[in-house]
């Protein structure tokens, strides 16, 4: 009984973990259980009524969903890309240097955040239309960029702060020039943080109602049209993409690690090559 | 140790008014002065007929269209040479003028020939000078074949602006199971419904719904009428009798039976799956409502945006339409074309059906008054005192 | 490298995103301050500039509960996140070895669908009838007759649920540098676990639970979709009227200085908040170490 009680202890983060984790999943789960589910009209309902492949066989019959589901990963791409980018180069400021200015940068970073998206996504509107741009794609964009800079630098921010710098004090001592220190030293051990802002950004982009509504023109995102079809009805085809996007994800970041550790074992095994001297 | 000394202080706030001063310039090159107000002083353009060729941008409600290779965008393409971009963007009347109201400010449509909101929404575009007239010469179709009943409706008498694309009727939604003896919306309010009961957020629905319960005569209603119903709504809130004031998702909440009776669309019935759910007309009558087309000011391509009317006013094209859409068809004639349906009392209510029904009301008086009553409901909505 | 060129490096960084930042948030501000000085009507003549303080003390007072509320939804929102991310995050930068950015990616995967299917998805799990919500009436967590959704509760739920993957990747991001070695070395030195997570762990982990604190709790007190979808009548929060007055009133003018008085005091308790974090955890400010 003591032994049990011992292995509880002992595995008590594992097993709260596995729990944090299914909660976390739980939604998906759903998602995914209902894109079985059989349906009278094609539209997603909540009672389970049967079991169907019906909507895994035709998954991209509908042509709204998939054209607004591409749209809404090519815009979160681009935009994640961007915006970390930048996210990350003010962060590095920031934490690294002083300079004049610093309480205006922190409040330039915070307030996106702390706005209602209405506000920003209707004086963004207004902006766009004196400026005589057209809406679309490119306002989608500008908007997602502004309003993930501020999430990446504070994430980014917080890998930084405490960050060891006697490696690279190291590097610096033994001649290597700082950009050269920057890129063999600092970026993979900022990696972890840099990965984490990145999937922060696009899931605030792929994501995005408010904001999107107003800049979108006649563009279509995925939450658009999720909120559109809503009133009469979701395709169960949603559910199957979600689905398939969520697997996709996961797959994918899967073979990336099974490969790092493939190109890891053969180079356990290959000799090394002599540099030449 | 402080992180900020004086010096540093005074030349963060300096750097802050240099940012303020540069973002004022660059807004100042291009200020909006007098925002709103609309356009209403300058000229009423009438739509311009003519050959329709080109493309054109249509926006309208979700499912408001038959789908499937045939579907009418696709027949209509076909058949006129036009190039339809059909965008099914309108998803609520206050948040589709909204995210447009700037544009059609600038007189622009943001490249929109038609869209489709409902009556009340059409009127007050009108109002502002968003809209364009209708030349009802170019529409012969329309006018051949739209239903009576609709021909004059108060918001639009001459049918200046507006052609209706569906009607429908906002009723009662009940679980006969659970609910049986919801005949009324006034049995809404009866304590052993408490906390399954909804209403709808939509002012013109909710709120003319509960006069007529009270026996007021919603066409000639006051102001106080209003806000007595509205009073009548919050009390109902503060309690807990009415669960929530939802948009169209109370379908979810009476498909999993979290709420027995709620205040609903008729063509809401095919997304329910609920067997024991059903759309009730209440005793003392329905609100009627269309969603119309529009043609705004800025549009380009009226010429095929007024063909495309006349286009879905012809029965048979019509018909393909209600058969999908399952709300009132504004069309006369339809029901010949689609017998199965002609008995469906939701798609062609006959005058006897709809005999206590009114068409949903706008609230009364001056635009102060119209304005104080709305924000009475949305205080209540939002639980504002 | 010059003294000059050193000296603008970090302009040079903070530049690019700080313009499209001036440019795309800024300036916009600039239009949302001037609209909440406007006073008037879009029926009756179109709104007009005239200094009008009175849209900022209005919308104090006529808002005051739905402030406080979100405050309140928002804090408790932020609290029940960080009790739930940390350890998870923890278990995942510390113990799953070459597993953890595949966990990490499971986890926060399933926030790429959107916002109304995960609802929807809860909706159907937490339903007046459903079994999750009798186990939790069993428990004693729901009373006999009472429901789980329409409640406050859902709405903090589904604030707390939704802003998780805000509150799991900067504590991971700052957890994940942590040498495991260094909590060996406290236990050789007679430490207990519990002394070593709060001497060691805890303080390498502080500027990331600042970070994820201050982003689940700035947006979500101005959120409004959870207590739309998720809430009842009595839990409307200052999102809500946000998005009433500008859809449905029409009222710029009080929309723009709501938002304003939220902001500030947003701003205000945040100030306050790492005022009590120590700064050091914010701004990272080389000199100014953790004790």
């Amino acid at each position: 009984m003591s032994g049990a009680w011992r292995w509880l202890r002992r595995n008590a983060l594992l097993l709260y973990a596995g729990v944090a984790v299914l909660y976390m999943l739980l939604p998906i789960i759903v998602v995914g259980l209902f894109s079985f589910d059989e349906t009278s009209n094609g539209k997603l309902d909540y009672r389970w009524s049967g079991f169907t492949l019906d909507y895994w066989r035709n998954a991209f019959a509908d042509e709204s969903v998939n054209e607004a589901m591409r749209t809404s990963i090519e815009l979160a791409a681009l935009a994640t890309v961007v915006a970390t980018i930048l996210g990350t180069l003010m962060a590095l400021a920031l934490v690294r240097h002083k300079f004049r200015g610093r309480g205006i940068s922190n409040l330039l970073i915070i307030l996106p955040m702390a706005t209602p998206e209405i506000v920003i996504g209707a004086s963004l509107l207004s902006m766009f239309l004196i400026y005589g741009i057209t809406l679309g794609f490119t306002t989608l964009f500008i908007a997602h960029v502004m309003f993930s800079i501020s999430f990446v630098v504070v994430v980014v921010r917080s890998r930084l702060i405490g960050f060891d710098r006697s490696i690279e004090e190291a590097a610096a001592d033994l001649g290597a020039p700082p950009l050269t220190t920057f890129r063999t030293i600092t970026m993979p051990l900022l990696a972890p943080g840099i990965v984490a802002a990145a999937l922060l950004a696009f899931a605030l982009s792929i994501d995005d109602f408010v904001i999107s509504n107003f800049n979108s023109g006649t563009t279509e995102t995925f939450p658009l049209y999720i909120f559109g079809v809503s009133l009469r009805g979701i395709p169960v085809q949603v559910n199957v993409l979600a689905t398939m996007l969520f697997v996709v994800a996961v797959v994918c970041i899967g073979l990336v690690l099974w490969q790092q550790r493939q190109a890891e074992r053969m180079a356990a095994v290959r000799p090394e090559a002599e540099p030449a001297l | 140790m402080r992180h900020y000394d004086k010096r540093a202080r005074g030349r963060s706030a300096l750097v802050a008014l240099l940012v303020l001063i540069a973002a004022l310039a660059i807004a100042a090159c291009g200020s909006d002065d007098g925002v709103g107000g609309g356009n209403s002083d300058s000229e009423t353009e009438v739509a311009k007929a003519g050959p329709a060729k080109g493309e054109i941008t249509i926006s309208n409600w979700p499912a408001y269209m038959d789908t499937g290779k045939d579907n009418t965008v696709n027949e209509y393409e076909d058949k006129r040479g036009v190039k339809v971009d059909y965008v099914e963007d309108v998803n609520d009347n206050a948040e589709f003028f909204g995210k447009l109201r700037p544009q059609l400010e600038q007189g622009q449509s943001g490249g929109r020939s038609i869209f489709v909101v409902t009556d009340w929404m059409a009127k007050q575009m009108y109002d502002l000078g968003y809209l364009q007239e209708l030349p009802h010469d170019d529409l012969q179709t329309v006018f051949d074949n739209i239903l009576p009943s609709l021909e004059s409706p108060s918001f639009d008498p001459e049918r200046k602006f507006s052609v209706p694309w569906q009607s429908g009727m906002t009723g009662m939604m009940v679980n006969e199971k659970l609910a049986p003896d919801v005949k009324s919306v006034n049995d809404l309010f009866d304590p052993k419904y408490k906390g399954k009961v909804t209403f709808l957020s939509e002012m013109r629905d909710s709120v003319p719904l509960v006069m007529k319960a009270n026996g007021v005569d919603v066409d000639n209603a006051t102001k106080q009428d209003w806000l007595d119903a509205i009073d009548k709504l919050r009390d109902a809130a503060e309690s807990g009798q009415i669960r929530r004031f939802t948009g169209n998702d109370y379908n979810q909440d009476m498909t999993n039976e979290n709420v027995v009776a709620a205040i609903g669309w008729s063509g809401d019935t095919s997304i329910i799956e609920n067997e024991d759910v059903k759309w009730r007309m209440p005793a003392e009558g329905c609100i009627l409502w269309s969603d119309n087309m529009v043609i705004p000011k800025g549009a380009p391509n009226t010429a095929a945006a007024l063909d495309w009317m006349n286009f879905v006013y012809e029965p048979k094209v019509q018909a393909d339409i209600a058969n999908y859409v399952q709300y009132v068809t504004p069309v006369a004639g339809v029901d010949e074309v689609l017998p199965k349906l002609a008995d469906n009392e939701l798609i062609f209510p006959d005058d006897e059906f709809t005999k206590n029904c009114s068409t949903q009301p706008d609230p009364p008086g001056s635009k102060e008054d119209q304005q104080e009553v709305t924000e009475a409901f949305q205080d209540m909505i939002t639980g504002q005192s | 490298m010059t003294a000059l060129r050193r000296r603008l490096i970090p302009y040079g960084l903070l530049g690019p995103g700080a313009i499209w930042l001036i440019l795309f948030f800024a300036v916009p501000m600039y239009f949302m301050g001037e609209m909440a000085l406007r006073s008037g009507s879009l029926d009756t003549g179109g709104f007009t500039f005239t200094w009008e303080w009175q849209n900022f003390s209005d919308a104090l007072s006529g808002s005051n509960e739905q402030l406080v509320r979100s405050f309140v939804y928002a804090g408790l929102a932020t609290v029940f996140a960080l009790l739930i991310a940390y350890p998870l995050a923890y278990a995942i930068a510390l113990r799953a070895g070459r597993f953890k950015l595949l966990l990490l990616f499971a986890v926060v995967a399933p926030f790429f669908t959107t916002y109304l299917i995960r609802t929807i998805a809860w909706k159907t799990i937490l339903a007046d009838a459903s079994p999750a919500v009798d186990v939790l009436q069993f428990m004693h967590l729901v009373p006999e007759d009472g429901r789980v959704l329409a409640t406050s509760g859902a709405v903090i739920a589904g604030l707390t649920y939704n802003f998780l993957p805000f509150m799991i990747l900067p504590i991971y991001a700052s957890l994940e540098r942590m040498d495991v070695r260094l909590i060996e070395s406290a236990k050789d030195l007679y430490a207990s676990s519990t002394k070593a997570f709060l001497r060691v762990t805890l303080p390498i982990s502080a500027p990331g639970i600042v970070a994820g604190v201050l982003l689940t709790f700035i947006p979500a007190v101005g959120d409004y979709v959870n207590a739309l979808l998720l809430g009842g009548t009595g839990q409307s929060m200052v999102g809500n009227v946000i998005q009433s007055l500008y859809l449905q009133q029409r009222d710029y003018p009080e929309a723009a200085a709501l938002s304003f008085v939220m902001m500030v005091a947003i701003l205000a308790v945040v100030v306050v908040y790492l005022r009590l974090a120590g700064t050091g955890a914010f701004m990272g400010d080389e000199d100014e170490r953790q004790a």
